[in-house]
């Protein structure tokens, strides 16, 4: 029979690609967090007195015997972040503001292409302090979130910042590293210092229990002109 | 003289005349010699001249007004309120009250009414510890002269029972809530309501401050910044595909595109079988 070999080469043709689609699957999961590189810029050593910490009062008039509103609040951030991209590693992700859990710990956007904004800290195109981003890596439904293209950045690496009404701020990546989910430095989150904008998702190794036990920070810092 | 000596029993009866009795001072803050006070005036109706001292340290000062903190040397001030230009070297002053500030102190001196209607000075410490991350602090000060009160916010109570010169503290989510004062245990609203914005990492304190009596009690509120702290964390996976994929769901996902491979590849490959055949 001429056609008997046929069977056979599909056989192998199914093995092959089989074979191709194990490599691609491991490919796309490390398993493993990417190098760090760069330093982050720190905020200068602080001289905390009683002149300077806390700052200044603002003396803000509430109710009159009236029951009358009180002056509002100056609003904080005009410029609120609207969406995120890097494009040479494909990463375009929309941007909500986020606050804090009950645990503390950050809100993170449910959404693969979500990423949160952490709304008390200062806002990308600020001129002081740490802009903090925060993204899944991946969901239990296996699909990986928009900041898992963080393992793929490199220093120089070009990431711009949409704003509501404001032009884009756009920074060039300078630094990343792994840090101990548990010892997530607070200076990440200052919000004095030289302006920079940090993006934080979830690195391995992976507990069970707990999940992802570190953070990939990628530090980017605002662009030249 | 008498007049000192009743002040020195007045303080040791509010026993809240020496100043930082243990509330945390930021960290550093005792580097510096000097203590931040700020100074309110709640006495309606009086426009007065503080002096510290011999030294004149507030002119013309109106009801209702807070000054900003001042640094002052730590150490031990007599504090002399007079009726807007007495001459503090023959007068007597309207208030007088001997106030310790230790270096690294926040506080507030606040001359208002007791609950009897009496003026009287009353310093208070402060709390400018970190606030946890998406808090604010609220601090409410009774010094009116009224009676027992309850604070709400958003129509629910935060501070029950707050009598003069007493002060309530708590750290509550941050943003703007709707505040008013009532008579203690009742719906008697006597303040507000007005919204306060409590904006995160701050430290807000709400004097409650006028008459009862003669209805003009009102609120006045002191805003000090810079008391964030950074959240506990970032968990930002909900899965493990990142960590090389050994979940149910991943393995499921990597099955289900390695079985299409598969079926793709048996498909071609009968295809070819059939453009074999026919050629036969």
């Amino acid at each position: 029979m001429r056609n008997r070999p046929l069977p056979a080469r599909a056989v192998l043709a199914a093995a092959v690609l089989c074979a191709a689609a194990a490599l691609l699957v491991v490919l796309l999961a490390p398993g493993s967090a990417p190098d760090d590189f760069g330093a982050r810029p720190t905020a200068p050593p602080a001289a905390p007195g009683p002149e300077d910490r806390p700052r200044a009062a603002e003396d803000a008039e509430a109710a009159g015997p009236d029951g009358s509103p009180g002056t509002p609040a100056p609003e904080r951030s005009p410029a609120a972040p609207t969406a995120v991209t890097v494009p040479r590693i494909g990463l375009d992700a929309t941007v909500e503001p986020v606050g804090v859990q009950a645990d503390g710990t950050v809100e993170i956007p449910e959404a693969p292409q979500a990423a949160g904004w952490y709304r008390f800290g200062t806002a990308p195109g600020a001129s002081d302090g740490s802009a903090v981003l925060v993204g899944h890596v991946d969901f239990e439904t296996g699909e990986l979130g928009e900041f898992a293209a963080l393992y793929d950045v490199r220093r120089g690496d070009t990431v711009r910042v949409d704003r509501g009404d404001a032009p884009a701020a756009r920074y060039e990546v300078t630094a990343r590293a792994v840090v101990d989910q548990d010892e997530l430095p607070r200076e990440l989150f200052r919000r004095d210092g030289p302006h920079v904008l940090t993006l934080i998702t979830c690195a391995p190794p992976y507990d069970e229990e707990d999940g992802y036990r570190n953070n990939l920070v990628v530090t980017a810092e605002p662009a030249e002109g | 003289m008498s007049h000192i000596r009743k002040s020195t029993a007045l303080a040791a009866t509010l026993g809240t005349c020496v100043l930082g009795l243990g509330v945390a001072a930021p960290a550093g803050a005792a580097e510096g010699d000097d203590a931040m006070v700020s100074v309110f005036h709640g006495v309606p109706g009086l426009t007065v001249d503080v002096y510290a001292g011999d030294e004149e340290l507030i002119p013309d000062f109106e009801p209702g007004t807070l000054t900003d903190p001042m640094p002052l040397p730590a150490g031990s001030y007599d504090i002399k309120v007079f009726p807007d230009g007495a001459d503090p070297a023959s007068d007597d002053p309207a208030i007088e009250k001997t106030v310790e500030v230790a270096a690294g102190d926040n506080a507030t001196i606040a001359a208002h009414l007791s609950e009897d209607g009496e003026p009287e000075l009353t310093a208070y410490a402060n709390d400018t510890s970190d606030v946890p991350a998406g808090q604010s602090r609220l601090t409410v000060r009774h010094v009116a002269a009224a009676p027992a009160v309850d604070v709400r916010a958003g129509g629910q109570p935060v501070f029950e029972g707050l009598t003069n010169p007493n002060e309530d503290t708590a750290e509550v989510d941050a943003g703007t809530v709707s505040a008013d004062v009532t008579l203690a245990g009742t719906d008697d609203v006597v303040i507000g309501p007005a919204d306060l914005t409590l904006e995160e990492g701050t430290s807000n304190v709400v004097y409650a401050w006028g008459s009862a009596e003669e209805e003009n009690l009102a609120l006045k509120v002191q805003t000090l910044s810079g008391m964030h702290s950074a959240p506990s964390g970032v968990e930002a996976g909900a899965g493990d595909t990142q960590a090389g994929g050994n979940s149910a769901a991943a393995w499921l996902a990597g099955s289900a595109g390695a079985a299409a491979l598969v079926a793709g590849a048996l498909a071609l490959g009968n295809r070819r079988r059939a453009a074999t055949v026919t050629r036969d």
